[in-house]
């Protein structure tokens, strides 16, 4: 293909026919289009659904549009936002694809240090993907947000909220990827590891604060008790999300490189971080209330505790345990872990739901109505907007994939 | 000055006037989940003899709230006398508050697509000089006192030196100001009625643990 430099870096001389109209675009644009819309039917049930204050009431008691909003109040399905379940489906896509996004991001930059060749040969496109990840977490986090206020975080910014904190650190972490990958395909290679460094340490950074910040918030919320008593909540959420950056580390080469010997690197530190989160799934549920441990083995909550630890744990590690020359099995292990892993991370906030809350007077709200029948966990099926803008998160992974590898050949193996 | 209030829960009746109060005073969303306060039914047995708790509650303006410490804009905040407040305008629904809550406070008002709780009265009533708030002043059992606990010439302080009382999730650390007073004349019933690892407080006993939190978080107090 034709190519020609851009401040030391080879870019294909494509048209845009080409960049736009080939098979993978199709399949972004269908994504694309879903997210779409998702964000029309969220932004219909954000500012445009019906709804009305007392005051309304009282001030225009005729009107039709009042009427209609007061019984919108009585049988409507209580706005878009569940009191009892303010962080659903977004909040599970956006710690999916950001965790798992910056823990590609850190083990390529971990095996530039360590000169991994075979790593550093592919480092630029799986630094795109999980690049793209971040960002297509970034995007399904602002469809979450009020975007109409979202500039009070520039305006009025609370330098101790673990929240705003995360504003300046993607601010700084998704421009020093990019410049790694700039600095990989200009092959500036003495400069590449010394970024590296950089980015591994940020990447601890975003990784700790972003992990720090969701397990003091989950902390907070003794609805959540489930899940904090444990003392190493961040050390979960960091397990479980190196065996799924692996596993699509993994799936990518199969796609992409199809390199046995690349396959074989991912897959051996795959199995030990499935080995660490059985480990950790193992033991975590002696440490925390008996009443939590019960709902988790024994109650409402079970089946997708169980499902989670076998998909995530148990196939992916009789797949990979034994050394099976037969590649796809190494990708049914992979896909079984991205699956598993996400039904974890679906839990996880769930469980937020888990009860009972109390089942004593003097200890604050309790959740149940006198004639309700007393669940064990409360699941709000996400609104149909919610799922397709998470659905359509998968289409800005790939759009920006394919862009930049329609002009940098990312997905080439190339030497330093 | 420091608000706070006393709930006298036995007394409740939950004719949900404080509900209804509450909504018609601030303009708050109409909705079954969209409350400001609420009242709690809790059935419960002591010894086989039944019983019915009636549990009214509200945002308890905690001295050391995790939800202003969470914000990432500043929309929740504490405004003078240590009520914390939120900011429609500034909220941009992270829903980090509500996570934070430990009293399920707060939720999400559809007409400013931000979250709402409880403000007092602040801005409706306190900062025009009243010192009732709306559901106060509508209860026709008296259940609610507010007032300025750092008066101690104030008839919530002056209630609270002869009650005992206790306040919701203490082990949260958040120091919160809804004091709820044990039922009065039935020791036994009194004791029996709150979970046996409920602390029960005189206010000479609390008082040193709010003025500890007030220390703390008094330059963060702000006027609207």
């Amino acid at each position: 293909m034709e190519k020609y430099v851009v401040a030391g870096v080879e870019v294909n001389k494509v048209s845009l026919k080409d960049i736009v109209l080939n098979n993978t675009m199709y399949i972004a644009y269908i994504l694309l289009f879903i997210a779409f819309c998702g964000i029309l039917d969220v932004i219909y049930e954000r500012y445009f659904l019906i709804s009305a204050t007392a005051f309304d009431a009282g001030i225009a008691p005729a009107s039709r549009e009042v009427a209609e909003a007061m019984k919108e109040a009585v049988f409507g399905n209580g706005g878009e936002v569940k009191r009892e379940a303010p962080w659903s489906l977004y909040i599970v896509n956006y710690m999916y694809m950001i965790y798992v996004g910056s823990g590609i991001v850190f083990l390529v930059a971990l095996a530039e240090i360590a000169d991994i060749e075979l790593i550093k040969k592919t480092a630029s496109g799986f630094l795109t993907i999980g690049l793209s990840m971040v960002i297509a977490g970034l995007f399904t986090i602002l469809m979450d947000l009020n975007v109409l206020n979202i500039h009070w975080m520039l305006f009025s910014p609370q330098f101790t909220s673990g929240m705003w904190l995360m504003m300046p650190l993607y601010m700084i972490y998704i421009p020093l990827v990019m410049f790694e990958i700039y600095l990989i395909l200009s092959h500036k290679d003495s400069w590449v590891k010394k970024i590296a460094v950089l980015i591994l340490i940020l990447s601890l950074i975003v990784e700790f604060v972003e992990f720090y910040v969701q397990a003091k918030l989950f902390e907070m919320n003794s609805a959540r008790h489930l899940w904090t008593t444990y003392p190493f909540l961040p050390l979960y959420f960091m397990i479980s999300s190196f065996a799924a950056s692996l596993a699509i580390m993994i799936l990518y080469t199969f796609s992409v490189h199809r390199s046995y010997k690349l396959m074989f690197i991912l897959e051996r530190a795959t199995l030990y971080f499935v080995i660490a989160l059985g480990a950790y799934e193992a033991t975590a549920y002696l440490f925390i209330d008996k009443k939590w441990a019960e709902i988790i083995l024994f109650g409402d909550f079970k089946y997708y505790f169980y499902l989670y630890l076998v998909m995530a744990v148990a196939i992916p590690f009789s797949l990979l345990f034994k050394h099976y020359l037969n590649i796809s099995l190494r990708v049914i292990a992979a896909i079984s872990i991205v699956i598993g892993t996400y039904i974890g991370k679906t839990i996880f906030l769930y469980g937020g739901n888990a009860y009972p809350l109390s089942n004593r007077f003097g200890v604050g709200f309790e959740k149940y109505g006198d004639y309700e029948q007393v669940k064990e966990v409360i699941f709000f099926m996400p609104s149909l907007g919610e799922i397709a803008v998470v659905v359509g998160s998968l289409g800005v992974i790939i759009f920006i994939y394919k862009i930049v590898d329609s002009f940098f050949s990312v997905s080439l193996m190339r030497e330093h | 000055m420091n608000f706070a209030m006393a709930l006298d829960y036995q007394s409740c009746i939950d004719c949900k006037a404080c509900e209804v109060a509450c909504k018609e005073e601030n303009g708050v969303q109409l909705g079954a989940d969209k409350q400001r306060i609420w009242v709690t039914q809790i059935e419960k047995s002591i010894f086989g003899q039944p019983f019915v708790s009636l549990h009214p509650s509200q945002c308890n303006h905690c001295l050391d709230a995790p939800c202003v410490d969470v914000c990432p804009t500043g929309a929740s905040y504490f405004a003078l006398g240590g009520i914390v407040m939120t900011d429609k305008d500034t909220c941009i629904l992270c829903k980090g508050c509500m996570e934070a809550c430990p009293y399920d406070a707060r939720f999400v008002d559809d007409t400013h697509v931000a979250v709402d709780k409880c403000t007092f009265c602040y801005d409706t009533r306190i900062v025009k000089g009243e010192m009732t708030t709306a559901c106060q002043a509508t209860c026709p059992t008296k259940v609610r006192l507010f007032g300025d606990i750092d008066d101690e010439e104030s008839d919530l302080v002056k209630l609270l030196n002869s009650r005992k009382f206790y306040v919701l999730k203490e082990d949260e650390g958040t120091v919160p100001k809804l004091f709820y007073l044990l039922p009065e004349h039935d020791d036994y019933y009194a004791m029996n009625s709150v979970s046996p690892d409920t602390n029960i407080y005189t206010w000479q006993e609390f008082k040193p643990i709010i003025e500890k939190a007030k220390v703390k978080r008094e330059k963060q107090w702000k006027s609207m």
